[in-house]
């Protein structure tokens, strides 16, 4: 049976987002079919199921003690022992030991085991953790059910899904999150990058876009979401004299979202308590954030007060006797996110690596350097070392130059951040000589990527234009060198280039020059390594020194199955094969046809 | 039957079985009203007005400390003191009321200004709705006067339904924090 709709879902750190469309709505070709929204039916508090925008993305492992008995029930057939959405939330700020939150972000840590019980990693003894894939899948399944629950008449299983993944996500985090769409019970899966669904969400709103863009611009993808900050270049090409859009390069993962934003400015307000002796417990510093939220909202909107008060209720019964009072200025609010994350600063400054310490707490690897100004200036730089590939603008010194600025994510909604943001880069594009860079509107941005998401389902049938792009890094396997071992000294690693940038969805390469001697029956293990730098490295090269660029994922690993021949050398070939969900996958292939999937091993801790 | 007898067994009955026996009532002159034979169903747990009334205050409480306001005693703070606590608990309180009671004015025009009483529509010949007041004519037929108060009808209250595991006497819970 033909789908009914094409569903576009935003797996989001903090919040994720459904939206959809139903092609068969319009007869005419050139008419669009209109993307809706869906509102997700979650537990707003026990006993109270209720439809809300945004479906939250954390999850709550109820003990006995935490609801009545049959108030966390859903219209569907659900378990008892977990809660997801919002209640998740509220009820997790009072028991924190027991919310799962930000499992998108463990999802892509290669720090860790990410297929292994892991979250929450401050659970209490006794309290059976749970691992990223399965939060996420958590998640995903809550989607189908409320999806089944309120379309009785078009099974969740039966349409054309997309799910939304960072454009910096590696092969690694888009496998996890395929795998769990498919614990989820999802079919027909295809992955999107943020980014371009974001993109896709502003086409989708500008029937006229091709009006607004013209060939050879370059269009610059900035989204900072709850967790995350995402860069992406989309260029404005041309083919038999229509216009074509191509994503021709994407950001490293930077973990520093709107999140961080508000708890910097959460800090500020506690530490000015705290010189007035007043002190915060965990949950009054929790209930200050959210206020802080709402308060830098207030005071970034045009026209408003000089500052804001922030209050916090008491704890006990004395509300107006226990509430503490204190204020947000505008000047430190601007000062702390205007400058603090967004300073002004050239775009030679590199943001500050990640600080080594031997003995790290287990945590998210969150960005070392706050400036989110610096990580752009380093993304636009870096675009100079990939001088050949695609059509980015650059100036003379080979600095990314964009002329247009698509804003995405909730921290963007100020439009005096997107003011900044824009200002630092045309400060910059005016040092290179360059043009100046405009905004593009974009609208509704806390759900533009699931719109847009559900527009790219839409285009995949031929209603609409698509953005081409291919896989966002270039992947490499490393081989020992065969050379006399020296004591002491590890043998030198080289990198064989098994995947170039930009390999499109449902091609393949096949290297038939390097032979590997694989022995039937044992495990053998590949280094792997991704590089969102090193765009010009066709397949097959083999890169004599690794060092600087290329940074090393979780291996990867193909178990020969042992029959007769065991014991045996079976010389293969590697193929790599992208496929049409977007996946990257790699094959051993012997002379003889047959072929073994590499999986990633994703259990093991990664020695960087 | 002795009267003494008749009152006690109508005593007993009122008491324990909430209605007169049959022989009562017939002795009585009333003759039992036929009960509706309801098809053998179980009784949905019975909840009383009281339950939606608390149900309600623990919504305001839970979300916006309502009911710890109102029974504070607010006498010694400071207008400003009351005036933060109230600020935050006015959103809140507006919100979920929101939520779960639609209100609009009974008679929706200006304040102030005279106003048709036939534009209260079917609410005119309602008094509970309605409300005259000032010289009102003996026949209480008037055309209209000046719109005091719109006055506010909950068009909907949509409570969500309370868990039978759900104790309903309990507007907030007591909190315990382990350290």
């Amino acid at each position: 049976m033909q789908p009914k709709y094409v569903v576009g879902i935003d797996l989001g750190t903090t919040n994720s987002g459904v939206a959809y469309a139903e092609p068969g709505s319009v007869t005419d070709p050139h008419q669009l079919p209109p993307v809706s929204l869906f509102a997700v039916p979650q537990l707003a508090n026990p006993g109270e199921v209720r439809d809300e925008a945004l479906l939250a993305s954390s999850l709550y492992l109820a003990g006995p003690m935490d609801f009545p008995e049959g108030s966390t029930g859903l219209p569907w057939e659900s378990a008892e022992d977990y809660v997801v959405g919002r209640l998740a939330l509220t009820r997790g700020i009072e028991s924190m030991g027991r919310l799962v939150t930000s499992a998108k972000s463990w999802l892509s840590h290669s720090g860790v085991d990410r297929t292994g019980p892991i979250l929450p990693p401050n659970a209490p003894d006794g309290v059976p953790r749970i691992s990223p894939v399965e939060a996420s899948r958590r998640y995903l399944e809550h989607i189908r059910h409320a999806w089944d629950y309120k379309m009785p008449d078009a099974q969740f299983t039966e349409q054309n899904v997309l799910v939304t993944v960072p454009a910096s996500f590696d092969a690694v985090a888009r496998e996890l999150t395929l795998k769990a769409t498919e614990e989820a019970g999802y079919r027909n899966i295809v992955l999107l990058e943020e980014p371009q669904a974001a993109f896709y969400a502003w086409i989708e709103r500008h029937p006229d876009w091709r009006e607004r863009v013209h060939v050879g611009d370059l269009i610059l993808v900035v989204d900072i979401g709850g967790g995350t900050t995402d860069f992406t270049l989309i260029a404005v090409t041309e083919e038999n004299g229509a216009l074509k859009l191509e994503r021709v390069a994407v950001g490293e993962h930077i973990l520093l979202g709107g999140d961080n934003i508000d708890l910097a400015l959460a800090r500020f307000v506690e530490q000015e308590l705290a010189s007035r002796n007043t002190k915060l417990d965990a949950m009054q510093l929790h209930a200050l954030w959210q206020r802080c939220r709402v308060a830098k909202e207030k005071l970034f909107e045009e026209g408003s007060t000089e500052e804001e008060p922030v209050t916090i209720p008491g704890r006990g019964t004395a509300l107006v006797g226990g509430t503490i009072r204190a204020r947000l200025r505008r000047a430190d609010v601007v000062r702390i996110v205007i400058d603090g994350f967004l300073p002004v600063v050239s775009s030679n400054e590199m943001p500050q690596r990640q600080r080594r310490v031997g003995l790290q707490e287990i945590g998210l690897p969150y960005a070392a350097d706050p400036a989110i100004t610096k990580h752009l200036a380093r993304f636009l730089r870096q675009q100079a070392s990939a001088a050949e590939h695609g059509s980015i603008r650059r100036s003379s010194s080979g600095f990314a130059c964009p002329t247009h600025v698509l804003f995405n994510g909730g921290v963007l909604r100020s439009g005096i951040v997107r003011e900044r943001i824009l200002d630092v880069l045309n400060t910059w594009l005016d040092e290179e000589g360059m043009g100046r860079a405009l905004a593009l509107p974009g609208e509704d941005l806390m759900h533009a990527v699931a719109r847009g998401a559900a527009y790219y389902g839409l285009a995949r049938q031929g209603q609409g234009v698509r953005i081409r792009g291919g896989i966002a890094r270039t992947y490499y396997v490393g081989i020992e060198s065969a050379m006399p071992a020296v004591p002491g000294m590890p043998a030198p690693l080289k990198a064989l280039t098994v995947a170039p940038f930009g390999m499109e969805e449902g091609s393949d390469v096949r290297l038939p020059q390097s032979e590997f001697g694989l022995i039937v029956g044992e495990p053998a293990e590949f280094r792997f390594f991704a590089s969102a730098v090193r765009k010009n490295d066709p397949a097959g090269l083999m890169i004599e020194d690794i060092r600087g660029d290329l940074e090393e994922l979780s291996p990867v690993e193909v178990n020969l199955p042992a029959d007769d021949n065991a014991g045996q050398l079976i010389p293969v070939t590697l193929e790599t094969v992208v496929t049409e969900t977007g996946l990257l996958q790699l094959w051993c292939v012997a002379r003889d046809g047959r072929r073994w999937k590499l999986e990633f091993n994703v259990r093991e801790k990664v020695a960087a | 039957m002795s009267r003494i007898t008749h009152a006690f067994r109508l005593f007993f009955a009122m008491l324990f079985g909430g209605r007169l026996s049959d022989e009562v009532a017939r002795a009585h002159g009333y003759s039992p009203v036929a009960k509706k034979t309801a098809p053998a169903k179980a009784p949905p747990p019975q909840r009383t007005t009281a339950d939606g009334a608390v149900q309600m205050l623990a919504i305001l409480q839970r979300d916006a400390r309502l009911v710890d306001f109102l029974l504070e005693d607010v006498s010694s703070y400071t207008d400003e003191q009351v005036g933060a606590a109230v600020r935050n608990m006015h959103d809140q309180c507006r919100e979920s009321l929101g939520r779960y009671v639609r209100l609009a004015p009974v008679l929706d025009g200006v304040e102030g200004t005279f106003t048709r009483i036939d534009t209260a529509a079917t609410y005119a010949k309602d008094p509970s709705a309605l409300k005259l007041i000032g010289n009102v004519p003996a026949d209480g037929k008037v055309s209209g006067g000046v719109l005091r108060h719109k006055g506010w009808k909950a068009e909907r209250v949509e409570l969500p339904a309370l868990p039978s595991s759900q104790n309903p006497t309990i507007v907030a819970p007591a909190e315990l924090e382990v350290e």
